[in-house]
């Protein structure tokens, strides 16, 4: 096994061990272990560049309140919420995914590391600057650049060390960890003796005349603010390890607020000593030690600031390197490595970084602030302790936190507002104050102020605050039970206004038969062609309102409220809805109007579908007249396999009343079902050839392929392609013309219509279903529909229909368990199909229960042998609708 | 489909520790304490203008 396999191998474990969830069993950390690892991770030798930077502000007595008391108000308010990290067991990159997205955390981790990473660069500044003076004092003059050569060598030893996996980086730690403690109390024994008390006490930084003592003091308070919120992102992973809440919370605030200041505090000391002692101020401990106490004890000090300095880049490279392994998954470990190192690289090669410290560590709080504010509010206050996990990890199914595209727009847009209002207060690069009165409440607490009253305020909203909450999908059932209300009289008008609105284009003409004295309650059995129907009845049957029978996709599409208010009946495709008959007999006995589509689908080609003797026995049960609506043109107007619309087309409708008050107890079931299946007989190309409609757009026979899919000359399935007015097999090439009133031309001057094809193919179905060789077994694309709310993703899953019937198996959301539901062939006797589902999401079938209609789609994978209308001619077939 | 597995197994553990009280909560008083030092600090800060 090879070294490199080795530590790809631990940096994949190291990954997916890092985001599960830490089981109770497993944590290692009580308060005081909690402790000492945040208190290391803290004093790196940056500490030291802190304090300095802080002396050149503020005397020792308001640095020593910026460094311990503006730390630890900060660290009491953003470290709150990882009582959550520790009560999941989960770092916070894993719970952001609820604030900004997936796709939006992505972004939010590159952010981050970004503003973040120049702390390292630091690092190699001090280790250069080190190695620097050190040789100066011994009397070694370096060469022009050599300071960029020592800073890059710093970068490049510790992506090397970090390169080499997680062993070496555990080995790196156990002796940083006590070399700068050791460095550190060097340099407090050393500071401290080196110079009176009293000379320390009572410092005061020499002010530049235009200085103002206020804002400096303001900006030191930024200073530890900042300094404190841009370290979480390397501490976000110790919390999850805390054996209590307590724990974790505590031991973030005080390691970062007691042993993290107090070495800002020995760095500020250093520097106050130095400046009293040579009259300069510097932030390099070697150069002290050395100055102050001994050359020697200065040597000795250089070998330990030089590793620590090292081991301090290699530990960031390793942990901003897992982190977004994490994050981006496919990305190799070493090269995520080797890109920080560079951006590391390019930022010592720059060289400014010391310079503009304050400004960056203002810029990382800009984008820190924000963050932390989002945080804290989104958890106590929003979502009120309480995380979806499942959806945090984006188990199938669970998709709370999936947004809009992977994004919580609300999350980025406050992000984004509370970085641009730091920059309105204050100017980090130029130091520019724009608005005092924010400003004294410094540019960090201010923006996390501003924030999270921002995302709060904005979680008021009803409409955003669903959004953001996002339970995940709804998965109550839909209520079929519920009495259905009649169509809104308001509406009516508004209704038929929009009806004849929509049918004017296409001149729709309406012939009523043997409707005279024909008033409510009747039953309307009507044709099925495409939407166009539901403008086209209201018309013919104005002036009455009537209620109708829908699958709860309409529901969905459109909203359960609208659907009751135009009097709407939910229910599910081919299942046995009791429920439904009795909602029924509900809109008959209040003397209303019930239309119902019999065939329980759009025609495919223009053709009507077998009628079944149900609705005969549902005419006979509801004991009332019954009236047909054959609709004309319907499918013309926008075939369900391409919904374009066609302007040509022209429509026509003919209601008649089939059986009389005084026939209904006379007649038998086959009688009445006779009559209504005679009424209900069409064609749709023929009425357009015999009515010379003509249908010229060039992309006429687009997506014909859909219900046309084997080809006639060679009977292959599936073969089939469609472009222009054309249908072409993609195996022999065998092409049809479709002309301008429906009928196709073979080149060889043949004429085909197109449900005589239709039903060519069927025949060779249902040969394959009584040789028993019919049979699907694919990969597909799950999406239940339990209500009328939303649709619920299963993820992928395997369906085989054969003549048993349907095997779906996949994650059931319902039983969260993967499993297999049977759809016996007898229990069906067809089933819903479309080609390219509300035009977005193509071709796909439907299986229902009660509580779910689960709409089935084909993966990549599966893509060219999935055919609806073949799987609805073997379904019709094994479920005894044709024989 | 491995790592499904173990991660939704931990999840349901995870789960029915919180509804355990398994990792210690916060209590009232936890909160109290902090927000009695966040106020001091606060206090501390703005005495700080006054050096």
């Amino acid at each position: 096994m090879s070294r490199k396999h080795d530590v790809n191998k631990e940096i994949e474990n190291e990954v997916y061990c890092g985001t599960l969830p830490v089981l109770p069993k497993e944590r290692k950390y009580g308060f005081i272990d909690a402790l000492l690892v945040l208190s290391g991770y803290c004093i790196a030798t940056w500490s030291y560049t802190q304090g300095s930077y802080l002396a050149t502000l503020v005397g020792f007595k308001q640095l020593l309140i910026g460094a311990f008391l503006a730390a630890i108000f900060m660290l009491m308010i953003y470290q709150l919420p990882v009582i959550m990290s520790a009560r999941y067991g989960i770092d916070i990159w894993i719970w952001l995914r609820s604030v900004f997205g997936p796709a939006g955390n992505k972004i939010v981790t590159i952010i981050i590391i970004a503003v973040n990473f120049p702390w390292y660069a630091v690092c190699c500044e001090l280790f250069a600057d080190s190695m620097e003076n050190l040789l100066g004092l011994f009397g070694i003059q370096l060469f022009n650049g050599a300071h960029l050569v020592l800073s890059l060598s710093c970068v490049i030893i510790g992506t090397i060390i970090a390169l080499r996996g997680v062993g070496t980086i555990t080995w790196t730690t156990r002796i940083l960890v006590p070399l700068l403690l050791l460095v550190g109390v060097a340099v407090v024994i050393v500071g401290f003796t080196s110079v009176p008390m009293d000379v320390i006490w009572n410092y005061q930084p020499e002010l530049a005349g235009d200085a103002d003592k206020t804002v400096n003091y303001v900006l030191s308070i930024e200073a530890n603010f900042a300094f404190v919120i841009t370290l979480v992102g390397g501490m976000a992973e110790v919390p999850r390890l805390c054996k209590s809440e307590r724990s974790g919370y505590y031991a973030g605030v005080l390691g970062q607020g007691a042993a993290g200041s107090f070495f800002v505090v020995v760095g500020a000391v250093m520097a106050i000593a130095m400046q009293h002692v040579t009259g300069q101020m510097v932030d390099d401990p070697t150069l002290m030690m050395a100055t102050l106490s001994a050359p020697i004890l200065g040597l000795s000090s250089l070998l330990l600031v030089a590793f620590a300095n090292i081991g301090t880049q290699a530990v960031g490279s390793y942990i901003y390197g897992v982190m977004l392994k994490s994050t981006f998954k496919k990305s190799s470990y070493k090269v995520l490595v080797l890109v920080l190192g560079i951006y590391v690289a390019l930022l010592c090669v720059w060289g400014k970084i010391t310079e503009y410290f304050g400004s960056f560590l203002t810029i990382g709080a800009c984008v820190y602030a924000p963050l932390a504010a989002l945080l804290f509010v989104d958890f106590f206050l929003v979502r009120k302790q309480k995380i979806d996990l499942k959806s945090a990890y984006e188990l199938p199914g669970h998709t709370a936190y999936r947004y809009t595209g992977g994004f919580n727009i609300v999350g980025i847009i406050c992000l984004a507002l509370g970085f641009g209002f730091t920059l309105v207060i204050y100017d980090p690069i130029k130091g520019i104050i724009h608005n005092n009165w924010l400003f004294m409440l410094t540019p960090t607490f201010a923006s996390f102020l501003f924030t999270g009253i921002l995302y709060y305020l904005l979680c008021k909203i009803p409409f955003i605050r669903d959004y953001v909450i996002c339970k995940g999908p709804d998965k109550r059932p839909f209520d079929r039970a519920k009495t259905p209300p009649r169509q809104n009289l308001f509406f009516m008008p508004f209704i038929w206004l929009i009806c004849k609105f929509i049918t004017a284009p296409y001149k729709l003409k309406i012939d009523k038969h043997n409707m005279d004295g024909i008033k409510p309650p009747f039953l309307v059995y009507g044709s099925h062609n495409s939407f166009m129907d539901f403008y086209v009845t209201p018309l013919a049957l104005k002036p009455y309102r009537a209620n109708y029978i829908s699958e709860l996709e309409g529901f969905e599409a459109f909203g359960e409220w609208i659907y009751r208010q135009v009097g709407c009946l939910g229910t599910r495709k081919f299942i046995n809805d009791q429920m439904l008959i009795k909602n029924i007999m509900k809109v008959i006995k209040r003397g209303d109007v019930m239309v119902i589509y019999p065939e329980a689908r759009y025609a495919n080609v223009g053709t009507n579908s077998h009628l079944t003797p149900s609705i005969a026995k549902l005419a006979k049960l509801l004991k009332v007249p019954v009236v047909t609506i054959n609709m004309q043109g319907n499918y013309l107007q926008q075939p369900i396999w391409n919904l374009k619309e066609r302007k040509g087309a022209r429509l026509h409708a003919d209601l008649k009343c089939v059986v009389t008050q005084d026939e209904i107890g006379k007649l038998s079931v086959d009688e009445i079902l006779s009559r209504i299946s005679k009424e209900l007989t069409y064609d749709e190309y023929k009425y357009q050839l015999e009515n010379k409609i003509k249908i010229d757009d060039e992309w006429r026979a687009e997506g014909l392929h859909y219900p046309l899919y084997r080809c006639r000359k060679c009977g292959k399935d599936f073969a089939m392609t469609t472009k222009g007015s054309k249908i072409t097999c993609k195996y022999c090439g065998d092409s049809y013309e479709m002309d301008e009133y429906g009928q196709l031309h073979s080149e060889s001057g043949e004429m085909i219509h197109i449900p005589d094809w239709y039903e060519w193919q069927r025949a060779f179905v249902h040969e394959e279903c009584r040789e028993g060789k019919y049979k699907l077994d694919i990969p597909v694309k799950v999406w239940a529909l339990p209500n009328s709310v939303n649709f619920v993703d299963c993820g992928e899953g395997r369906l085989v229909h054969d003549n048993s019937g349907f095997s779906l198996t996949f994650d059931n959301y319902r039983t969260e368990k993967h499993e297999t539901l049977k759809f016996p062939s007898s229990s069906m006797i067809s089933l819903h199909t479309e080609y390219d589902y509300r035009g977005l999401y193509g071709p796909c079938v439907t299986l229902s229960t009660y509580d779910d209609t689960f709409f089935i789609y084909p993966t990549d994978e599966s893509k060219d042998v999935f055919n609806p209308t073949k799987i609805q001619f073997a379904t019709e077939f094994l479920g005894g609708l044709y024989t | 489909m491995e790592t499904n597995k173990e991660l939704e197994s931990r999840i349901a553990e995870v789960l029915q520790a919180e509804k355990e009280n398994k990792i210690p909560r916060m209590t009232k008083l936890d909160y109290i304490i902090a927000a009695v030092i966040t106020v001091i600090t606060l206090l501390g800060i703005i005495g700080g203008f006054f050096l």
